[in-house]
């Protein structure tokens, strides 16, 4: 990106196998199935999707899963022609909605796509809903987003 | 709190390609606080900085500033996070007894790393990642989307918060040039480029080299080596949940936690009448209102009626703040120095009238997750 002055080319990539821990790979594999299974802290009663190992509130192990359902409300969202990308940056073809989705029965959001509507259409407390891979893998990105139900 | 006094700093001018290496740009900085405080190298007994090897683009990256940070053959350190919270390393170690002087620096180059790509790199990386869409932008527009949609603030009172910054940042030269804009208006701001809907350019601090460094010295020391030591009285740092859809965004609990923290030490009861000048490190325009709502200078939902302006009744970032020139790494130290210049009387151009008692602020993390902030005290009163 200099101008005259001579920079050097260099790029850092190096590969991991995260280990997601058991409860994650419970939620995985109910993604899997096409279910959210989330977890409770048995102590304050929060129930958190993806599941969490310690309820940051009481420093606990959380034990107990909970099915979810997969409706929930719409908590906030954006909208952004950028791509979002670790590389370099660049804009995608589509504006992407973007929107922080509470499962019914959840205390925690989760970040996600929000699909089959417009921009303008989107509304802090809309109902949504998921809308599945075709074939699940038991990845996060088997939840291809949600979309609006009801009136929207 | 035992007081420790700040004896020294310096700021490079930032650049937006600053054509210079990285040990060139530590070593201006380092050298200079020294210079400003008559020290030399042989009086520190340690060094502090802070850098990212994300944004460096190495590991243990402050292997190779030894020599530019001027802690060749010298116990030194460094912290992962915002100078500011390499200040409390310092300051840490000048309570301890162990040490005498302290020297902090902090450095990037954003011109060689894009920013906002790199910092998709502290997602989660067992779901968001895979997931992919939480970025520098992205967690912004959420922030103000959360902030807005509670208390019903508006994207003009938004606006607004960047209007004032980069009208402050013409008046102070250590600001970076592009956000040095005299004449911007809420208009201005709000046809800028969409970065992710609402945030727009305009009122999102954008990242530029630079590099500063101050030297701290425990109190019999540093009266010995400047006649008007600002003093840290008070520090307080809090850190919560990485993941935003856990936290109330409107608000920054953190924030809160941490200024009580700081008030206490420094007995600060009432922020309002005690403090005169507030350096915040924000992101985006609308955190400026949260954060300052946080430090108790206004109810929650009305910092943007809050008179802010360098003639105001509570002056917030006189220098442009970090909107005025975000340097990732340097510019919880450079919000340190611009509070300290208040009180000394030496902020030329964007100068608070009769400022005594200041508030730093640093910050880490998506929605500002830790904060740390500092209260600093001049002896006029
Ligand atoms: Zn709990």
């Amino acid at each position: 990106m200099k101008g005259e002055i001579l920079t050097t080319k260099g790029a850092v990539r190096a590969e991991f196998d995260f280990w997601v821990g058991l409860y994650l790979d419970k939620f995985l594999d109910g993604l899997e199935q096409k279910k959210f299974i989330g977890n409770k802290c048995s102590k304050c009663g929060k129930v958190y999707i993806p599941p969490r190992k310690i309820c940051g509130d009481c420093f606990e192990h959380i034990e107990e899963y909970v099915d979810l359902p997969d409706i929930g409300v719409l908590t906030n969202f954006t909208f952004t022609k950028w791509a979002i990308s670790e590389r370099r940056p660049r804009q995608s073809k589509n504006i992407k909605m973007i929107g922080l989705v509470k499962l019914d029965g959840a205390d925690s959001a989760m970040l996600l796509p929000i699909l089959k509507t417009e921009p303008e259409n989107l509304k802090i407390g809309m109902k949504v809903q998921v809308v599945w891979s075709e074939k699940p893998q038991g990845q996060p990105t088997d939840i291809k987003g949600f979309k609006p139900i009801g009136g929207a | 709190m035992e007081k420790v006094g700040i004896v020294g700093y310096y700021q490079v001018k930032p650049e937006t390609d600053i054509q210079m290496s990285r040990p060139e740009m530590i070593f201006y900085a380092a050298r200079g606080a020294l210079d400003y405080a008559g020290l030399k190298r042989d009086d520190l007994t340690t060094v502090i900085s802070a850098t990212n090897d994300y944004y460096d683009g190495k590991t243990i990256s402050n292997c190779f500033t030894v020599e530019a940070g001027g802690a060749y053959l010298k116990d030194e350190s460094k912290v992962e996070m915002d100078g500011a919270h390499a200040v409390n390393y310092g300051l840490m170690r000048c309570l301890s007894g162990h040490h005498k002087l302290a020297l902090v620096w902090g450095a990037s180059q954003p011109s060689t790393f894009y920013y906002s790509c790199i910092r998709v790199l502290e997602n989660d990386p067992t779901f968001d990642r895979p997931i992919n869409l939480l970025n520098d932008y992205t967690a912004a527009a959420l922030g103000m989307r959360a902030y807005m949609n509670k208390f019903g603030v508006s994207v003009e009172d938004i606006a607004k918060v960047g209007v004032k910054n980069h009208k402050n940042a013409a008046k102070n030269p250590l600001a970076w040039n592009e956000a040095q804009l005299p004449d911007i208006t809420v208009e201005d701001i709000l046809n800028s480029e969409m970065l992710s809907n609402p945030v727009t350019k305009l009122m999102h601090a954008l990242p530029c080299d630079g590099a500063t460094a101050l030297v701290l010295a425990p109190e019999g020391l540093a009266k010995k080596i400047i006649d008007d030591p600002v003093w840290i009285t008070g520090v307080g740092l809090c850190q919560e949940t990485y993941y935003l859809g856990d936290r109330d965004l409107s608000i920054s609990v953190s924030m809160e936690k941490a200024a009580q923290k700081a008030y206490k030490l420094a007995g600060i009861n009432d922020p309002r009448k005690d403090i005169d000048v507030v350096e915040l490190f924000e992101h985006s325009a609308y955190e400026e209102l949260v954060l300052a709502e946080a430090l108790g200078l206004c109810e929650k939902g009305k910092g943007s009626s809050l008179s802010s302006e360098i003639n105001g009744e509570i002056p917030i970032n006189p220098s442009g703040g970090n909107i005025g020139a975000f340097t990732p790494c340097a510019t919880g130290i450079t919000r340190i120095i611009e509070a300290v210049k208040q009180i000394q009387g030496e902020a030329k151009g964007y100068q608070v009238k009769d400022a005594n008692r200041a508030i730093a602020h640093g910050q880490i993390g998506f929605c500002a997750q830790n904060n740390i902030v500092f209260i600093l005290e001049g002896g006029k009163r």
